[in-house]
Formats: C-alpha cells, structure tokens, sequence
C-alpha cells in the first residue's frame, strides 16, 4: 500500500497526457464560435462596407462571406480548422512527452 | 468447515463485531473475555448508577457499514450532541478546536509575537529531516507553538520525550494531511468532514449500550460469548492453530477450533502460543509496549460544572491529561440531577508510580487537581472511584515498525489466525476502524479475502465496498489530470509544430490561387517576420518563425501553468495542515 505522502509525491510528478480528441473538440467549438460571434457582430453593426477585413478569410474558407448565412459557413471552417489543430497538439505533444519520459510513463 | 469452529478472543468492538457478522451468516462463534463485561478498551463502567466511559468515545464514522451496524444495534438510542472542548494552559481556557484569534488573545501579544517569530523561522529555516513528532510539527506550526499546545499533553499521554516519537504517527492519525482530502473538501464542500468536528453521536447510556446490545444480539443468533474466560494457551501444529486452552472459573478447558480472531494484545498472544516462536518473533512481541490508563470518576455535588464534553489538561504542573464531563455526553450518564461526574483521564505505563498508587490516593490527587485547575473545589466530592486500563494506548516508539514487522510475518504464517482491534494488531486504530477488522476478518472466514493491514492505512480501501469507491476513483483521476506536470518542451514543440503548419500551409495556398498580386494582406507579415515573402521559399520561412513563436508562447504557457498549478499544491497543502492544526488532539 502506497502511503499517502508518497502517493501525492507520485502524483505531482506525473505527466500530463492531453486528450487530442477532446482538446480538438475544444479548439474546434472555440475557433467556430469565434468566427460565427465575429462575422455576426460586423453584420449586426452593419454600416457602407460590412466587414472588408474579416471577409479576407474566404481567401481560405471559400464561400465565406461576412453575412448572417456567411457565419455558419465561417462556423464550419473554424470548428474543422480547430479541430485539425488541437488534435495534431495533443498528438505531438503526448508523442514527445512519451519520448522525454519513457515509455513506462506512457499514457495509459 | 464446522460451525461452532470458530473462537474469537475478546469481546471488545473488534470481537464483538466479527462474532456478529459471523452469527448473521448462521455460524456459532465461541467468545472468549477475560473480563466480567464487554467493550473492552471502549467499555463503560457503572458505579451507584454513574457511567464512566472509559476515554471518552464519539460516535462517527466514514464507514459506511460500520455506521449501520451503530443504527442496527442502538436505533433511536443515540444522542446527538454539539461538541464543546477546550484546552487548559496557564489558566486560561483556549478553544478547541483551535480557533487563532482566541488563541492569541489568550496567549498574549508577547508569546503571540514569539509563536509567529518561530513560524516564520521554521518556514525560512526547517528541520532537514522530519524523523520525530517534535520535529514534524515544529516544521508546520513552529518550534514556540509545540511547546505550548503540543509537547506537554502529547508527552503526558505517551509518556517519552516528543523526540522519541515518530513522525509517521502522526502522518498515520492525521488523515487531515492527506492533499487528497484537502482538494476533495475544496471541491465538493465536504459537509461531513466539518460536521465530525462540531457534533458526534453518542449512545444514551454510554457506549456500553452498544455492547451489551451485541452481547444479546449474540446470544440471541447462537453465538456463545464467556466471559471470565483467560486464555492460557494456543497449540499449533504445521503453521495450523489446533485447540485454545482457558481458564473458565477456576477450570481449564482446552477445545479445538477450526478458525481463531484473536484481539489480545500481540505480545500475549505470541507468548502463549505453543510449541513457542522463533526467539526473534519473542523478543520483537517483548519489545513492543503499551500506555495505560487510569481513570478517576469523581462525583461531584453540584448540578453544573463547566460546559465541556471534555477539557485537554495542557498544564506541566498537574498530572491529569484529560477530563472527562459525562453529564454534558449524555444526561443519562447521571442519575442525580443535582450532581455531576467527571472523569480525571490520567495516562501512565503499567507498574510505574501512577499505575500502582492506591485508590485513595489517586483520588486525593485527583480532587486536589480538579480544585487547583479551578474547575470544583475538593469540598464538593462526594464520592470517587478508580478504573484501570492496562494496554489503551500501543506505542509507536522508534523500533516498533520493525519489531511489528517481524511479529506480522510469523503470524501470516498461520492459515487459521486473524490478529484485530487495536492490541491485536497494535495499530492506533479507533473503534471504528477496530470494528471493521473484526467485520472483514469474519469475512475471511466466510471465504472473501481482505488485508486486515490495510484497513486505516488507506482511506480508500475502506470505502472500496460502498458507493463511495466510486467518487473515490473518480476524484483520483480528475486529481490525476488536474495536478500532473506539463512537459513544457513537449508542449512548446507542439504548439509551434502546429502554428508553423499552419502559417506554412496559408502561405502556400495563396502561391498556388496566384493571381495579380499574391498575398497582399498576409505579406504584410513580413514586418515580423525579416524576409517573408508569399512565396514557396516563404512558406518555409513563416514555417521557421511560426514555429519559433509557438514554441516559446507553449513554454511559456506550459511554466506558468506548472508554476500555478505548484502554487495552488502548496496551498491546498498549507490548508490541510491548519485543518490538522484545529482538531490535532482529537487524535490521541
């Protein structure tokens, strides 16, 4: 039986293993949100030239555009592009933290 | 296996416990006491109506099943009372448990100034290595404060030098440290954990009630419990226990047994084990060694004295440690209205001076105290008694691991013997952790399978049969998640692979789309980045910056979460230990 003080000892000197598909999800809804609150925000201001900056953006989303429908469109970008992103973290990051650390310390 | 095979020693909480558990499943345990009543070490003594609980025994538990039983034998017949305690020091009263502001108020500016001086040094300068109680909590509270509220009454009640007292002792009996605890209270309010401290329950009549409630409860399934019965001998054969020999009024009667729970103290049972032990096991059982204890019951001619459950005696000058008001555990406790008892808790070791003053002159001293601490004066005394009790308290001196170690291996070899309780295993166990030993080891016996050594060693394994050991696993991963240490080069290289792709990629897609004029808003990233171009050298340019960037944002990220997080631990930990602060005496 491990003694409590030697339990938390262990503990604190455990790695943290991210979740690449939680932290995708995460990055994914965050990005998303983003974009959609973003692109919703310059239409509600409105004004002669809505959104000349952001409407950049379908150089790579392509049929973004900085209107109500435009920000689901942006949405969806966003979503796939955090997702894309905070998997590839959690990947690289674990496969180098189990590098560092050796495999016994591997996640689980 | 036959059913009237199994013996148990003593009809303390832990016997008691086990002969139930075993009755319930339609067994007919045989058990052995030595004295004329139950309870043991946890008994309540009856004098002209008075009780007299010997120590002074709250009724709370996180044991799930231990805390049914409590319902099953008692019912309604409990009390639930709103605990008052204080400590006594220089004639002052002080809460407890301890409050700092009353505490300092009472000691004064000048000490107060002096017991924050000496915490300050022991933050700046601690003792190296933490190998004994003096120097495990001086590390924590500081030197001054362990003379004033620590050394005296622990010194009393263990009667060697704090020095002499390991620290894992109190690593063992202050579950209040465990960080686990700390962060699961600042989590989820543990409602439970504070009430243990302000309310207990206890039984009406004293927690012989419940013993005697057991007894019936015994008897009753056909259990059959002797008291007056002293064993005398145990006969083994091929690591096998074959019969138990006692002496039962005046007669010896040997009878065989399939299973044997012993609770007697680990130093008898190796003694009378026949043929006899390896010469190492007889000298480790001589070398453990035990506090006793003497309580003096004084009835007092007044219907009130002070409003304490019980008060800690931290006075050098007076060699009472405890004092018990029974009258404000239960008014049953009393028979007359107009008077009140007290129990004057003196600790000491068998055969010494204290031990073995004749009863009125432990009632002088203890009459001449209760006035001298102006709690009554010795006028008001009618009436005294004395109550001895060897064996209360197994200490945990600087070799008995050691000397346990050796006696805990020659009794595992046995297939057909169990050690419990608080003697039986020399463990500072409370009743409710005694209790549970003797439940599982009729478990034992019933064919599951359960390390008696781990129960109070580890909070989870008690909890492992409940609804609890699910919340228990659970906060232990989210623990796990929430306090390990990021790798900070991982996390950096991550977080730079990753912006470094994407800046890659961004800049080649524009090259490939082409047009009149490439990238005109994303080139301008070129005041950053020196050299950057939309272009395919480019895209591996803004590879190299953006990975460059990232990685030090990553770093960066990574060692201040780690330095947070390192904050936050301390913390927690400073906070478990002023919760051991408050109710550190309860523990004795």
């Amino acid at each position: 039986m491990v003694p409590n003080s030697n339990r938390e000892e262990k503990l604190f000197n455990d790695i943290l293993w991210l979740n690449a598909k939680i932290l995708g999800l995460v990055l994914g809804i965050i990005f998303g949100l983003v974009i959609f609150v973003a692109t919703n925000w310059l239409v509600i201001k409105g004004g002669h030239r809505v959104g000349p900056h952001l409407s950049l953006l379908s150089q790579y989303f392509i049929g973004y555009r900085v209107s109500f429908f435009g920000s689901f469109i942006g949405f969806a970008y966003g979503f796939a592009l955090g997702t894309l992103s905070g998997t590839l973290l959690g990947w690289i990051y674990n496969k180098i933290a189990a590098l560092r650390n050796g495999k016994n310390n591997a996640k689980q | 296996m036959d059913k009237n095979g199994v013996v148990i020693i003593g009809a303390g909480p832990a016997g008691l416990t086990a002969a139930y558990e075993l009755v319930l499943e339609g067994l007919r345990p045989t058990l052995l006491e030595k004295s004329q009543k139950p309870g043991g070490i946890a008994r309540t003594e009856v004098y002209k109506g008075y009780g007299f609980d010997m120590g002074g025994h709250r009724f709370f538990t996180k044991i799930e099943k231990i805390n049914q039983l409590w319902r099953e034998m008692l019912g309604q017949d409990f009390v639930k009372v709103g605990r008052i305690s204080r400590i006594y020091y220089r004639g002052r009263f002080f809460k407890y448990p301890l409050s700092l502001s009353n505490a300092l108020v009472n000691l004064g500016i000048i000490e107060s100034t002096i017991i924050f001086a000496s915490y300050l040094h022991s933050r700046i300068r601690p003792f190296a290595r933490e190998e004994n109680f003096e120097q495990w909590v001086s590390n924590r509270f500081g030197h001054r404060l362990f003379n004033v509220f620590f050394k005296t009454y622990t010194e009393k009640v263990w009667g060697i030098p704090c020095r002499e007292i390991r620290s894992d002792w109190a690593a063992q009996r202050i579950k209040g440290l465990s960080l686990m605890v700390a962060v699961v209270n600042a989590l989820i309010h543990n409602q439970k954990a504070k009430t243990l401290i302000e309310e207990f329950f206890y039984p009406v009549k004293g927690p012989g009630m419940m013993w005697d409630r057991f007894v019936k409860a015994i008897d009753n399934k056909g259990g059959e419990i002797l008291f007056q019965s002293e064993i005398t001998a145990i006969r083994h054969e091929n690591n096998h226990l074959k019969s138990i020999t006692y002496l039962g009024h005046g007669e010896e009667i040997e009878r065989p047994l399939d299973h044997l729970i012993s609770s007697m103290p680990l130093p008898r049972l190796i003694s009378i084990l026949e043929p006899a032990p390896p010469k190492e096991v007889m000298e480790a059982a001589q070398k453990l060694s035990f506090r006793s204890f003497i309580l003096v019951g004084l009835i007092i001619d007044k219907p009130a004295l002070f409003p304490d459950q019980w008060i800690y005696i931290h006075n050098p000058d007076v060699k009472v440690g405890r004092i018990q008001n029974f009258k404000n555990w239960s008014a049953a406790m009393v028979p007359e209205e107009g008077k009140t008892s007290v129990g004057m808790e003196y600790f000491c070791t068998e055969n010494d001076h204290l031990w073995t003053l004749p009863d009125a002159a432990l009632t002088t001293l203890a009459a001449q105290e209760l006035s001298e601490l102006g709690l009554a004066s010795e006028s008001h005394v009618v009436d005294a008694v004395v109550f001895r009790q060897p064996k209360a308290y197994p200490v945990y001196d600087h070799d008995y691991d050691l000397n346990l170690g050796i006696i805990k291996q020659y009794l595992a070899s046995f297939d057909n013997l169990q050690s419990i309780g608080r003697n039986g295993m020399h463990r500072y166990n409370n009743m409710d952790h005694s209790m549970e030993t003797g439940r599982l080891a009729a478990r034992n016996i019933l064919g599951e399978h359960h390390s008696l050594w781990e129960i109070n060693e580890e909070d989870s394994y008690l909890e492992q049969e409940d609804g609890a050991s699910v919340s228990s696993v659970l906060v232990g991963k989210i623990m796990k998640g929430a306090f390990a240490r990021m790798d900070k080069i991982a996390f950096a290289t991550a977080t730079g692979s990753v912006l470094g792709i994407l800046m890659f990629v961004a800049t080649l897609w524009l090259v490939i789309k082409g047009g009149n004029a490439v990238g005109p808003n994303l080139r301008l990233l070129g005041e950053y980045f020196k050299g950057y171009t939309v272009t395919v050298r480019g895209a591996f340019l803004a590879f190299g910056y953006s990975f460059l960037w990232g990685f030090l944002f990553g770093w960066l990220f990574a060692y201040i979460r780690n330095l947070i997080l390192a904050y936050s631990i301390y913390h927690l930990k400073k906070k478990a230990e002023a919760i051991t602060l408050r109710d550190f005496f309860d523990q004795f």
